[in-house]
């Protein structure tokens, strides 16, 4: 059981990475934004294309996919959520899908359709009071907490932060000001971003890379990000790691519906909780 | 500094502004008065930059500004406080000063005492989340925000609504303490307020300004100012 709980610390962990960003796009530009899922998917494939080019060393791998991942957001930010502002929800979902499907088929002309696997980067387990589990998968939850910490010094102490917070509740207000929120708004989506290639990278090794990896991720993505609120940062992260708990737990019992669990509890926080937007 | 000529606006299909003009001169403290659903928001978000006219022109210093962004329009030194009295509430007072102080470059220690100046009071709650002002406090907070960076131009959206009546002698004291230092455009439907502070007063009725008033007397006659509502 602990074992278990262990492993709903790793989902939860790498949810977290890949939910924050989702969160804040949809908290600062309302946009649903379905390529979220398409950039983790290219996080992976990205890191098992370089890793040989990199003589397997993975901590080089995964900065240069997380790096690499930045013109590609800048790409999609400038050129189509940036012409989704204000408009209907459904256009940014039927656009950012087209950017999905449109992906997914450039990932299967390229690397083919069939799974790749990846082992384990670090190949050591460790026993700590007396559960023995992989020290990556450790490592993972660390990383977890660590990116929750900065970013929660980020939106707190610096101007960017700042700005985001309070555009987040009042965008209208902070233009008013003299600030082009659009610009600090891009910031974000390409931190988001970045995240969830990390969230690829991060999960390449504990199951396979495949075409559609993100699509199942996102939609799991969305419920954390619904549980958790709409740009809340501090939400998302319990979110993340209560679904993930629950997805491992649901998972050992029986296997074939730890996800829909995930979306069992989303409905029920729902219905306690209303979505405020 | 602003002129306002033949504005028509419309939300869609739905025309809300009918040919509206008025102007302001350096330092004067304008007055729009008149019912709800009158347009007087829509005229400030329009001058704003928020909002788009069909056609028409809102001139600010010689230069036509119709069409920029509010971000620009505010480059220009214009500020819209909002009618909405909201406060950047998950941030303390200070921190929505920084906000206000960061894209103008204004040293946040003057741009603080800027606001000490307008209401000595706000010291004590500097490092107090802004969420949890009374509404008076909020009012005070987003004017203190908008005079940050030496704006000439401020848009005022009923800033004593909803208030008490003590509130609202700490909101003229502000407003006193304004006038004539920069120029001022505000809504307001209480007309003692606008009787006491006007140095010119538009009432707008149906999208349309039905009467504007400069002479002292007209202004503060409260009856005179009924008449147009
Ligand atoms: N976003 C909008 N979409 C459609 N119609 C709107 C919108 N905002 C305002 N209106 C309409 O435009 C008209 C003018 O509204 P506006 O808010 O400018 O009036 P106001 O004089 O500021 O009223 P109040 O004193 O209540 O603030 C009203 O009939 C209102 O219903
Ligand atoms: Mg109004």
């Amino acid at each position: 059981m602990i074992n278990t709980i262990a492993y709903g610390l790793t989902i939860g962990g790498i949810l977290y990475i890949i939910s924050i960003g989702l969160s804040l796009t949809f908290g600062t530009m309302r946009i649903v934004n379905f390529a979220h899922g398409l950039i983790y998917t290219i996080g992976a494939y990205l890191l098992i294309t370089t890793l040989p080019i990199f003589k397997n060393n993975f901590i080089i791998g995964a900065l240069f996919t997380v790096l690499a991942v930045i013109p590609i957001s800048y790409v999609i930010e400038r050129f189509i959520i940036r012409k989704l502002y204000g408009v209907s929800i459904d256009y940014a979902i039927i656009a950012t899908y087209a950017v999905v499907l449109i992906g997914i088929d450039l990932i299967k002309w390229i690397w083919g359709a069939s799974p790749i696997p990846l082992s384990d980067p670090i190949g050591i387990d460790i026993t700590l009071f007396s559960v023995t589990i992989p020290l990556y998968r450790l490592m993972i939850i660390v990383l977890s907490l660590i990116i929750f910490v900065t970013l929660t010094i980020f939106f707190k102490k610096t101007m960017i932060g700042k700005i985001v917070i309070a555009a987040l509740e009042d965008k209208d207000a902070v233009r008013s000001l003299g600030i082009n929120v659009d610009k600090y708004f891009s910031y974000v989506f390409i931190i988001g971003s970045c995240l969830a290639a990390l969230g690829g990278v991060l999960y390449a090794p504990i199951t396979s890379v495949h075409p559609y990896m993100g699509m199942m991720v996102l939609l799991i993505s969305f419920a954390v990000v619904l549980v958790g609120g709409l740009g809340n940062i501090k939400g998302t992260f319990v979110s993340a790691f209560i679904l993930g708990l629950v997805m491992a737990i649901t998972g050992r019992f029986w296997g074939p519906a730890a996800e829909t669990m995930v979306f069992i509890v989303m409905g029920i926080v729902l219905i306690f909780k209303p979505i405020e937007v | 500094m602003l002129s306002v000529e033949n504005l028509n606006v419309s939300y869609g299909h739905a025309k809300v502004l009918h040919d509206v003009s008025l102007k302001v001169s350096n330092g004067e403290m304008v007055f729009i008065a008149g019912r709800n659903g009158a347009g007087k928001t829509t005229l400030l978000k329009t001058i704003a930059g928020f909002l788009k006219p069909d056609t028409g022109s809102v001139i600010f210093e010689d230069k036509k500004i119709n069409g920029m962004l509010p971000e620009k329009v505010a480059h220009l030194g214009i500020r819209y406080v909002f009618q909405d009295k909201r406060v950047f509430s998950n941030l303390t007072v200070k921190e929505n000063l920084e906000i206000a102080a960061y894209p103008v470059k204004e040293n946040i220690k003057d741009a603080i005492d800027k606001v000490i100046g307008i209401y000595p009071k706000i010291e004590k709650f500097l490092n107090m989340r802004a969420g949890s002002l009374s509404g008076g406090q909020r009012q005070i907070l987003l004017i203190g925000r908008a005079l940050i960076g030496k704006p000439k131009l401020l848009l005022i959206d009923e800033p004593t609504e909803g208030l008490a009546a003590g509130t609202i002698n700490d909101i003229l004291n502000v407003l006193v303490k304004m006038k004539g230092n920069i120029s001022l455009v505000i809504v307001e439907q209480n007309l003692s307020v606008v009787g006491m502070l006007a140095d010119r007063v538009y009432m707008m009725k149906e999208g349309k300004i039905l009467k504007e008033m400069t002479e002292k007397d007209e202004i503060t006659n409260k009856e005179n100012l009924e008449k147009y509502l």
